[in-house]
């Protein structure tokens, strides 16, 4: 499951002039805010993708495990938003227990998410439903090992 | 004796004198209360073997073999019985003669199995004699002649029985085996794939159809998986379809009736109205919102046509509501006429093109030794479509008044979904957009819609423009990504075309981010990535939803002209490379589709989009042309029961499964009960659950309506005890509306006052007060504050003005076990007590509280029951009369026992009432409620028996509600269900939990004496 989303979507009610205070002038007509998911990234053996609902010791073993007996040689370790942090620490409690020999290099990006505002009460002239994009950041962190020169 | 040789045993003497009775009426020698003369004879009376002692005797009562013990023992003390001083000689003797005759009865008459060879010694038969009477001795040879004269004419009878069918050969004979799978096909519909699965699958007949209800081979895993990682396919052509024709503000008028704002979107939402999503509404009879629902329904509107008003709409039912949808539908469009169908004509066959069926037809090879009967005779066809229905039946009601015209069109399109995030791969896969014609083709006029329909140069560039965006589908990586219920249109080649060699997987399209790490992410052409950004934010673009399928003339002139598998075949064999692909495609094959994205789980806070997928509309016809080609992108199929799984993962209500205020959920109620009640009286009553010990007074069935009117009872004795009433000046003005639309309800509809409540805005107010309740990493949500409209604060004053608005409703909820467990069907969903919830709070691993268990009161009067239908029954027997009721030893009392007045009725109502009534009241005092035995006419041992007493207050913990559907999820890695609560003990109970623990409950399942925690969350 690539859902590196922490906070899992969640549906409010809102006032009709959310957001970006697009040129829309709308009566006051409730919506339904529904996220979608991130874009599924692409999924090899090596990629970890973090979460917050699973434990965190879990992911961390995971990862200790794909390094140690998964006989990579190198694993990347995706977050997204509230799971950066989370990420991080992942990585460097990798680090930490190699004494040294595994290296990190991260990277960020921009994830961007789609929102649904659905018109509560869609009757005829009724408000079309709008599409929101917003931008969440990611981090990528590749922990590997050095190859011996 | 064991019972293999008792068996053997009573075999043997079924045709012997059962007892040597001699009856001596009156003569009953002096204090002997022996039946027979035999029984006191100490004289020697055996002759012919050697004589035994004196003192020796024979108390042999019928036909005993062996030594008694004791026998030779002289003087054994062993027979205190006293021997008569003298016998009679005259009785005595008859007895004897009659024993001897007995015996020489016996003796000429064959025993057991009755074959010849039984009168062989073991070492002289042979197994050849049973077919050979040559090898029999010759003695024996008569006799074992006749016997197999006998069994061989026992055989031709049954021959005879069966010669009506012709050999195999002959039924499975082309011609032969369609006449038999039309005949078949005249009772229950089968779906276009019914002979696919009816090959793997086991088959179910339910609404008129032949479904397939769950594969043969092993996959309740597989399919879950297929369903969150792949995609599973299922055949959805039994759903009903309606077409509605006619200007569009009568068509919205009309249909505004059926359905409520409150509830979410209507027909008239604008995305919907435009064509450019499908829609889901739930419909009401007219007028009637918010009782009254008749079920679920999928809508979409044909895209609109430039500068007519006319339009076009399609209503996907479930076909248990159809029945009850069509009458409404006719009344609110006031289409009361019907259009008789038209005379069935034999469609001209494609005689100006060169006809492939036609030619393959006539130049039949003569060598064949194929005979058809009477050529004159039409030669059966295939059915396609609805064979049940004769073709006379009007399908099509048109009104004067407001120019509505609706048009049945079950069975007219095939519907196949796709549930899984790959599922868009499987189609741009297993799909090719049409090429187009050449242009010489254009000119000349053709019978196939394609060329004719390429004339027309706008035609053409729609068809690219749909094409485009049905290749940008594979940019996506999961369904889920486009908006909910996207319609794209699009013309495809014959799919059987490119039917791969092998079963395989679909790789997905890997595409990644751009710029999302350069380390090992490769940017793709930047105007691709655009562009499938704009359809994923957009969504399909709205002249791209137009599509030929919706064209009744395109329709059948595609499903008239398919080529035959067996045309394709030899037309494949005729390929200069074996295996490569047919060019040029042959005309025939272009079929205009529609795909209609399904969006997946859509309510509630987790798996947000799980279980999207897309649904393939295809014409009549072309259902297993569609088939194959899919199956072969390794997709798992699903029947009936994967279909609720599905439904039950995503956490969304299956109909008719969980509509108990539908006319098809009460009817599909009815049925279950029944099934499930049979079942349970099938098993002998030790090896199955008594439900009255587990305090379980409706293992089969909901009773709903009792519980919400006994919820209301409790709130208004709530009310008027100690609760603190509402403001009062908006009180009575509520209550007067509630009390009126209670009437309202009352007298409209009797039978089913309860319904579901469905509206949007007191379903957001519940789930935000029962989501305050406490969650594994859950931090307090920023976010929920941030909401302008935040609902009201959770208050028994709030509560009481939801109640107000809503009387007797129930709600769906979604439960959620905290620890193990599995809950089954019809778990109870009950309140914890004070004390309950302390236990929890001390120890969170703890798993629940015990209920005790309950006493069964009423097995005492099943035992009474049946005893005294033996004796009536043993009475009747004597009597001679034919036993209706009493012979067979059943231990329920049917119901309709009471209907019929047969003596046993007669005979244990007289006795039963005093015993039990006088026995029990002191003991249970609940009994006195439903242990009126007049009114209880059928009891099985186990079952709490008809008038139920307070299902709510009947167990120590109150019950809320039921579960109707709940499984271990896979999903979620812990049990989950689906259940319904009333929604005034819903109210009742938020306000007095602590706020971390808003939403607790207990779950029970009904064969289960434990309870267990688990939290309920609502999900709007």
């Amino acid at each position: 499951m690539a859902e590196p989303c922490s906070p899992a979507p969640k549906s409010l009610a809102q006032q009709g002039a959310c957001g970006e205070g697009a040129a829309v002038e709308m009566d006051p007509v409730e919506f339904t805010l529904r996220k979608r998911l991130p874009r599924k990234l692409p999924k090899r053996r090596n990629d970890v993708y973090v979460n917050m609902k699973t434990d965190f010791r879990a992911q961390l073993a995971r990862c200790q495990k794909l390094l140690d007996g998964g006989g990579q040689r190198e694993i990347c370790v995706h977050g997204l938003g509230l799971a950066i942090n989370r990420a991080i620490n992942i990585a460097l409690q990798l680090q930490a227990a190699s004494q040294g020999a595994l290296q990190l290099a991260a990277n960020t990006s921009t994830v961007e998410l789609v929102d649904d505002l659905e018109p509560e009460e869609a009757g005829l002239g009724g408000a079309e439903p709008l599409t929101h994009t917003r931008n969440n950041s990611a981090i990528h962190i590749k922990v590997y090992y050095p190859d011996p020169q | 004796m064991s019972g293999a040789k008792h068996r053997m045993r009573s075999k043997k003497m079924r045709n012997q004198p059962s007892s040597v009775t001699y009856s001596t009426p009156g003569r009953q020698n002096g204090g002997e209360s022996s039946h027979s003369g035999r029984r006191y004879d100490q004289t020697p009376q055996g002759r012919g073997h050697g004589p035994p002692p004196s003192g020796s005797q024979y108390q042999c009562g019928g036909w005993v073999r062996g030594h008694y013990p004791g026998g030779n023992v002289k003087g054994s003390p062993g027979y205190a019985q006293e021997l008569p001083r003298y016998i009679t000689a005259s009785t005595f003797a008859r007895a004897r003669a009659s024993e001897t005759k007995a015996m020489l009865k016996a003796v000429t008459k064959t025993t057991g199995s009755c074959h010849v060879f039984g009168a062989l010694p073991k070492h002289m038969r042979r197994r050849a004699m049973s077919h050979n009477t040559k090898r029999l001795p010759a003695r024996l040879r008569e006799g074992a002649q006749k016997m197999l004269e006998k069994s061989q004419r026992a055989g031709q009878k049954e021959k005879k029985e069966q010669s009506k069918s012709k050999s195999r050969k002959a039924r499975r004979r082309h011609g032969n085996l369609l006449l038999e799978f039309n005949r078949r096909q005249r009772k229950n519909v089968w779906l276009e794939t019914h002979i696919w699965h009816a090959k793997r699958f086991h088959m179910v007949k339910r609404w008129g159809y032949s479904l397939g209800d769950r594969p043969t081979y092993k996959c309740y895993r597989a399919c879950y998986r297929a369903m969150s990682d792949y995609c599973l396919l299922q055949d959805m052509s039994y759903h009903c379809c309606v077409e509605l024709q006619g200007q569009e503000g009568a068509l919205l008028q009309a249909l505004s009736r059926l359905t409520s704002a409150e509830t979410g979107t209507t027909f008239a939402a604008a995305l919907c109205l435009s064509g450019r999503r499908q829609g889901s509404v739930v419909l009401y009879r007219a007028d009637q919102y918010p009782a009254q629902p008749l079920g679920p329904a999928l809508f979409l509107w044909r895209p609109r046509t430039e500068g007519s008003d006319h339009r076009q709409l399609w209503i996907w039912i479930h076909p248990s509501m159809k029945q009850d949808l069509l009458p409404e539908l006719q009344a609110v469009c006031l289409c009361s006429e019907a259009v008789p169908p038209p005379v069935p004509v034999p469609l001209p066959a494609p005689d100006p093109a060169p006809g492939p069926e036609q030619t393959a037809g006539e130049d039949q090879p003569t060598g064949r030794k194929r005979k058809r009967g009477d050529e004159g005779a039409v030669p059966a066809k295939k059915i396609l479509g609805d064979g049940t229905r004769s073709p006379t039946t009007p399908v099509t009601w048109q009104s004067d008044s407001t120019g509505i015209v609706i048009h049945d069109l079950t069975m007219e399109i095939v519907r196949y979904r796709l549930i899984g995030p790959l599922s868009h791969s499987v189609l741009t896969d297993a799909l090719i957009p049409a090429s187009s014609c050449e242009e010489a083709s254009k000119t000349e006029p053709s019978c196939f819609w394609w060329p004719e329909h390429c004339k027309e140069e706008s035609n053409v560039s729609l068809h690219r423009e749909q094409a485009d965006v049905f290749s940008l589908l594979r940019g996506l990586s999961s369904t889920g990504e486009i908006p909910a219920g996207s319609v794209l249109g699009l013309t495809v080649d014959d799919p059987r075309l490119n039917i791969p060699g092998k079963k395989s997987k679909v790789e997905p399209v890997v595409q990644q981010l751009p710029g999302a790490s350069p380390l090992w992410l490769c940017v793709p052409g930047g105007g691709e990535e655009d562009r499938v950004r704009a359809l994923r934010l957009q969504g399909v673009p709205e002249q791209c939803c137009q599509s030929s399928l919706w064209d009744q003339a395109v329709r059948d002139n595609v499903t008239h002209n398919r080529i035959t598998e067996q045309e394709l075949n030899r037309m494949k064999s005729e390929l200069l490379v074996p295996g490569s692909r047919l060019s040029p495609t042959p005309l025939q094959g272009r079929v205009p589709v529609l795909l209609v994205q399904q969006p997946g789980k859509r309510a509630g806070l987790e798996r947000a989009s799980w279980g999207a997928g897309w649904d393939l509309l295809l014409p009549k016809g072309w259902g297993m042309a569609f088939w194959v080609p899919l199956v072969y992108r390794g997709v798992r199929v699903a029947g009936l029961q994967e279909a609720l799984k599905h439904s039950q993962n995503k956490g969304a209500p299956h109909f008719p499964h969980d509509f108990p205020d539908c006319p098809a959920g009460v009817r599909f109620q009815q049925e279950q009960e029944a099934e499930l009640l049979d079942r349970y009286r099938r098993r002998p009553p030790a090896k199955r659950p008594n439900y009255i010990k587990h305090g379980c007074l409706a293992p089969f069935r909901c009773p709903w309506q009792q519980l919400a009117e006994e919820w209301e009872m409790i709130w208004r004795e709530g009310e008027e005890g100690d609760l603190p009433s509402p403001p009062p000046g908006l009180q009575p003005q509520l209550r007067e509306e509630a009390t009126a639309l209670q009437t309202q309800e009352v007298t409209s509809q009797p039978q089913s006052a309860v319904a579901v409540l469905r509206n949007r805005k007191a379903l957001f107010t519940l789930s935000a007060w029962c989501r305050q309740t406490y969650q594994r990493h859950q931090r307090p949500s920023v976010r929920s504050a941030v909401p302008l409209m935040q609902p009201k604060q959770l208050s028994s004053e709030s509560a009481a003005a939801l109640h107000t608005a809503h009387p007797r409703r129930l709600v769906w909820v979604r439960v959620t076990l905290l620890k193990k467990g599995r809950p089954g069907l019809h778990a109870m969903i009950c309140i914890p007590t004070v004390e309950d919830v302390q236990m929890l709070q001390r120890d969170r691993a703890c798993c629940g509280p015990l209920e005790p268990r309950h006493a069964d009161h009423f097995k005492s009067r099943v035992k009474q029951r049946r005893k005294s239908q033996k004796t009536a029954g043993a009475s009747l027997k004597a009597d001679s009369k034919p036993p209706d009721s009493g012979s067979a030893p059943s231990l329920t009392v049917g119901a309709e026992h009471g209907s019929a007045p047969s003596l046993t009725v007669g005979a244990e109502h007289g006795s039963a009432p005093s015993l039990t009534v006088g026995a029990e009241p002191g003991s249970a005092p609940s009994l006195t409620v439903g242990a009126e035995p007049g009114s209880a006419p059928s009891l099985t041992l186990g079952l709490w028996p008809d008038p139920l007493p307070s299902v709510t207050s009947h167990c120590t913990r109150v019950t809320l509600g039921w579960v109707t559907q709940g499984d271990f999820a896979l999903s979620a890695g812990c049990g989950e269900a689906l259940g319904l609560v009333s929604l005034t003990g819903l109210l009742h109970t938020l306000p007095n939990q602590p706020s971390d623990l808003k939403g607790l409950v207990l779950l029970r399942n009904p064969g289960s004496l434990q309870y267990r925690f688990a939290k309920i969350s609502i999900e709007a």
